[in-house]
């Protein structure tokens, strides 16, 4: 890539799609959890389009989307309003999407992130509200398939289109890109950042221009990337394309490429020759908003710490690397599990380096997030001080840790560490006894004139001298047999 | 004189006073229907057993003299683009054949909870566009004056079930003329009311910034029953008002002396029918006698409101009719290789001539490098037009003007010339634009044809339209002109 | 403003707005639809007469604003309510042609 880098500017935008945690549909009181319920049996007169039907907005996903553009540092506009996106589509069931077109309810925002501890900035063009369409089931590839299968569950769903400016330059930076602005979404409880399950969806457009060149080149769509890795793979793929083409003295088309995840490949989906033409005009049956200065404040006033404050503070009050923390605060939950750990009194390091190291290591390998883990930030940091009072060794402590994930209770796995290297053997405990009985002749004497307490005395002395690691009941009875008249 | 012929007031009377059953009522209603709907066509399906049900609920009503409302017990008919669960619904469309909606319209909900028996669903032209009914999708209905005339549309059926007596009243609805046109047409009263002012959830949708539904009677009284049974805010339909429902019946009475009442010299059209400009002369004439004080005003941009008219309804019809693909519900043409092939034999073969036309004129304003010329542009001109009524408003009280150029043409006379078909609505259009409410009483006969007298009033201001059509008809006898098919109300 | 009178519509906008519409034609239907739209159109070109220079366009008749509801779940239809009216269904779902050929 680097040689490519040199000769041509790589230029990316990035469209995400990501639906509004809400409990009914956008314009519909139709239940939005699509995923379980059988086929078509979130559906009513308005999501499946009946004549005669019409539209209600649901507030919540309004204010959802006035507070995602507030985090991401837009202009909220004092008019707004919904608009009709009409074409043909088996999934769309009114023949229009209803959308926003040239009064959205933000714009001209920017968002920052971090690639590898660099920080960058990319333009946020608008973050819209619209509805999500249905589902298509098709008998096998939709190239070939005889017929589709149309639910409707997750037609009317609200969905947020947030469009950025062609402002980023690597896949790297798109990735980290839509990892921070997943974070952002979490954070403030309006997306649950899902990417396979289609709650998060993103679209690239990607073109090549000569370096120093002012004007774009021709910009191919990429559409269905469901992960970071596919957003990552389909941009170094397109530019790896593009390049050759253009290298080859070849014309870019402008068409929507499809990332085949299997095949790690982009594949052309449909050129642009004949140009959709959506007809936009304003939502008849909708009237506008009037979105006031107080209604914003009241959106503000609820917006919880964001990752880039929470990062900032971590770097402060715990010294971690800003790299560390970014890391750490790319997933609210991840966040919050490192704060509890050191809570519960886990130095803030120490913390970080188990969660950021074999834990994520773990966890990515199953495609887990940290929350579903049965590991609580209380196992980890009893981990972590078993090491530091020199009960057991780093490396004991990673096998120790890795039982402890893989079990579905962490607890015995952790049980069984404190008593790893606790003395037992006889041989071994006499030595001691002797040793505290020869140094504690007043203590014998008194126990022998009956004063019982002097038996704790002594036994605690043998604990002391054992670094706290001789079996109690076999320390006990030893001491008694050997001291009592 | 037979129950049918008779109105909602008289009706209600009788019911209350235990002289007649709901029962009985209905079955007359639906014997005239037998006797006459061949002829007129004003049904696309009758509801018998629903209709005889509901009669029995009505009864039972009256009987324990539990909520008894002015429309418990009284026989309707309801224009085929409501939506009535479980009930064939078609928008007068083959595309919506074997439609059967799974939910009603607010407005079919409040006729219901009055306790009103519904006799069927009336015939109209397809999805509401036209101004004769010959655009049905099944068949044209026919004027109960005149057989080999048209009844005017698009709420033709609904217009012709009560002028013959297939129906003591009806709900139609009014997009740029389609209550008031056919209600002149026949001889009955129609009101298209305020944009707002009545529920469109469950109207099946033509152009969503200007339909609304309103009533067809035999009087003015009816009218004002049928609307207080209606109007009022929903909150499932977010352009439906708050704006406070007065009492319409009350404010019938006290007259218009002392009125200001317009005359907008536009409405006097190029085209109008001598016999129809001397109708309404004289009842200016009738409202100068009783009292109200008369002066001509002027709308300037009437002239622009038809252009802007077929730029704004086809554009909004263009959108609202895509959902008819043949997917979810209506008529699949099959036989196409893939989807798109699917939805375009669906659509050629489902929908007439005209909504095709329309959707193609829609589209076309909609188009990127059209927009501005054409829809844009129309928006403006609304708003001129809205700006006409207001200077006007300030003025007068109401206006006053023909409803129709002309009396009901003959049968396939303007077929063949979309644009002289559009013509019929020259003079209802500007209040659908304009945002105001229309009446269209009876003002006299031409040639055995009924003349429609249209009263306009301030948004909002329904009572004000009512009171005014409401002292001309009690002041002439217009309105009790029957058509043969009904027979002389004696 | 408005297209010029030479732009006047074409059998190829009529066949390109047809297919948007997703609506089958004919060549006569072309044709005919053609010649009927240039004759409504050039009626409605009388919009020129009016000066709109000063208004601004109006696509809500009534000054409502804000119309919203609350996040609440309503009940749905039952999945035959859904179906009942589809010209074919499939295992719970509405069934189409496919989307390519
Ligand atoms: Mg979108
Ligand atoms: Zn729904």
């Amino acid at each position: 890539m680097s040689a490519i880098a040199t000769r041509y500017e790589v230029v990316v935008g990035l469209e995400v799609h990501a639906q509004v945690t809400t409990q009914s549909k956008m314009f519909c009181g139709c239940s939005t959890d699509y995923l379980v319920a059988a086929p078509n049996a979130n559906t009513c007169p308005v999501c499946l389009g009946l004549p005669g039907s019409l539209p209600v907005i649901n507030r919540k996903a309004v204010e959802a989307t006035i507070r995602t553009a507030l985090a991401l540092n837009c202009e909220i506009p004092e008019f707004s309003k919904f608009d009709r996106k009409n074409y043909f589509y088996p999934d769309l069931p009114k023949g229009y999407q209803i959308s926003q077109y040239d009064l959205p309810f933000s714009r001209n925002g920017h968002l920052e992130f971090e690639v590898k501890g660099e920080p960058r900035r990319c333009g946020i063009t608008r973050v819209h509200l619209e509805e999500d369409t249905g589902k298509l089931l098709h008998a096998g590839a939709i190239e070939q398939a005889q017929s589709s299968l149309i639910n409707l569950n997750r037609a009317g769903v609200p969905l947020m289109e947030i469009v950025s400016e062609p402002d980023l330059r690597t896949a790297d930076e798109a990735r980290e890109y839509v990892m921070r602005l997943r974070a952002i979404l979490q954070y403030i409880g309006v997306n649950d950042g899902d990417m396979e399950s289609g709650q998060l969806r993103c679209d690239a457009n990607v073109s090549l221009r000569s370096v120093g060149a002012t004007e774009f080149g021709t910009k191919v769509e990429v559409k269905n990337m469901n992960s970071f890795r596919a957003i990552h793979h389909a941009i170094e793929y397109e530019i790896a394309r593009q390049t050759e083409v253009l290298d080859a003295g070849g014309k870019l088309v402008q068409e929507t490429r499809g990332w085949n995840d299997a095949k790690n490949v982009t594949v052309s989906q449909r050129s642009k020759e004949f140009a959709e033409d959506y007809r936009y005009f304003p939502e008849p049956d909708l009237p506008p908003l009037e979105v006031s200065r107080a209604w914003v404040e009241r959106i503000k006033a609820t917006l919880p710490e964001l990752p880039s404050a929470r990062r900032d503070r971590l770097v402060k009050d715990f010294g971690l690397s800003a790299y560390d923390a970014s890391i750490l605060t790319s997933s609210k939950p991840m966040a919050e599990y490192f704060e509890e750990t050191v809570r519960l009194g886990a130095p803030a390091k120490t913390a970080a380096n188990w969660i950021l190291g074999d834990f994520s290591r773990f966890l990515n390998a199953d495609h887990k997030e940290i929350g579903e883990s049965a590991l609580r930030p209380s196992h980890l940091q009893q981990v972590i001080h078993l090491v530091d009072s020199g009960v057991i060794s780093g490396k004991m402590a990673k096998q120790t840790f890795e039982e402890m994930y893989r079990a579905a209770d962490p607890g015995p796995a952790l049980e069984a560490a404190k008593r790893s290297k606790q003395i037992s053997g006889d041989t071994e405990l006499e030595a001691i006894v002797d040793q505290v009985i020869a140094q504690n002749e007043k203590s014998v004497n008194d126990f022998k004139a009956g004063k019982a307490q002097a038996l704790m005395f002594l036994v605690g002395q043998a604990m002391k001298l054992s670094k706290g690691r001789a079996n109690p009941e076999r320390l006990n009875a030893l001491m008694r047999a050997r001291i009592e008249p | 004189m037979k129950p049918f012929q008779r109105t909602i007031r008289e009706l209600h009377q009788m019911l209350v006073k235990r002289e007649i059953s709901s029962i009985e009522l209905t079955e007359s209603a639906l014997g005239q229907i037998d006797a006459v709907g061949r002829e007129t066509h004003a049904y696309l399906a009758v509801t018998r057993d629903l209709a005889l049900r509901q009669a029995r609920e009505a009864d039972a009503r009256i009987r324990e003299g539990r909520a008894v409302r002015p429309l418990t017990g009284i026989p309707v008919a309801l224009k085929d683009v409501l939506c009535v669960e479980g009930v064939p619904t078609t928008a007068g469309s083959r595309i919506l054949e074997g439609f059967v909606p799974p939910y009603s319209a607010t407005v079919v909900e409040r006729l219901s909870t009055e306790g009103a028996v519904f006799l069927g669903k009336t015939n109209c032209d397809e999805f509401a566009m036209g101004s004769s009914n010959e655009n049905s999708g099944y068949r044209p209905v026919r004027n109960p004056w005149d057989l080999d005339r048209v009844p005017g549309g698009s709420s033709g059926g609904s217009a012709a079930a009560v002028a013959s007596g297939e129906a003591v009243a009806a709900l139609g609805s009014d997009t740029g003329g389609s209550i008031r046109q056919p209600a002149a047409l026949t001889g009955t009263v129609g009101m298209k009311p305020t944009y707002g002012r009545v529920s469109r959830y469950g109207l099946i949708a033509f152009a969503s910034s200007l339909d609304q539904v309103g009533p067809i009677t035999r009087d003015v009284a009816d009218c004002a029953t049928l609307l207080q049974a209606i109007a009022g805010h929903d909150p499932r339909d977010s352009t439906s008002s708050e704006h406070p429902v007065p009492d319409y019946v009350a404010g019938l009475q006290g007259g218009v002396h002392g009125m200001r009442i317009g005359v907008p010299r536009e409405y006097f059209v190029t085209g109008m029918e001598p016999a129809v400009e001397r109708a309404v002369r004289s009842a200016i004439e009738v409202f100068e006698r009783l009292g109200a004080a008369i002066e001509e005003v002027s709308l300037p941009h009437s002239d622009v409101a038809l252009p802007a008219y077929y730029i704004i309804a086809p554009a909004e019809a263009s959108s609202n009719l895509a959902r008819y693909d043949g997917a979810r519900y209506g008529v699949q043409a099959g036989g196409g290789h893939n989807v798109t092939e699917e939805y375009q034999l669906t659509r050629q073969q489902g929908f007439g001539a005209e909504v095709k036309r329309r959707i193609m004129l829609g589209t076309y304003a909609l188009s990127s490098g059209y927009y501005d010329a054409y829809y844009l542009k129309a928006q403006k001109v609304r708003t001129l037009i809205i700006e006409d009524f207001a200077r006007a408003f300030e003025k007068v009280d109401a206006l006053l003007g023909a409803t129709s150029p002309t009396v009901a043409f003959p049968l396939g006379a303007k077929t063949q010339d979309p644009v002289a078909m559009y013509l019929n609505d020259i003079i209802t259009i500007p209040a659908n634009l304009g945002n105001v409410c229309g009446i269209s009483v009876p003002c006299g006969l031409a040639q055995g044809l009924p003349i429609g007298l249209q009263v306009i009033a301030p948004g909002f201001r329904e009572e004000v339209a009512l009171r005014v059509a409401y002292a001309f008809e009690s002041a002439t006898s217009f309105h009790k002109d029957r058509s043969p098919l009904i027979g002389a109300a004696g | 403003m408005l297209p010029e009178p030479d732009s006047e519509l074409s059998s190829r906008e009529v066949e390109h707005v047809a297919l948007l519409a997703r609506l089958g034609i004919t060549p006569e239907e072309v044709t005919r639809y053609r010649d009927q739209l240039r004759n409504i159109l050039t009626h409605i070109d009388a919009l020129n007469r009016a000066d709109t220079s000063r208004v601004s366009a109006t696509a809500h008749p009534l000054q409502q604003r804000n119309v919203m509801r609350d996040d609440e779940r309503k009940p749905s239809l039952t999945i035959e309510a859904a179906l009942q009216n589809a010209p074919r269904v499939e295992d719970g779902y509405f069934k189409v042609k496919a989307i390519q050929e």
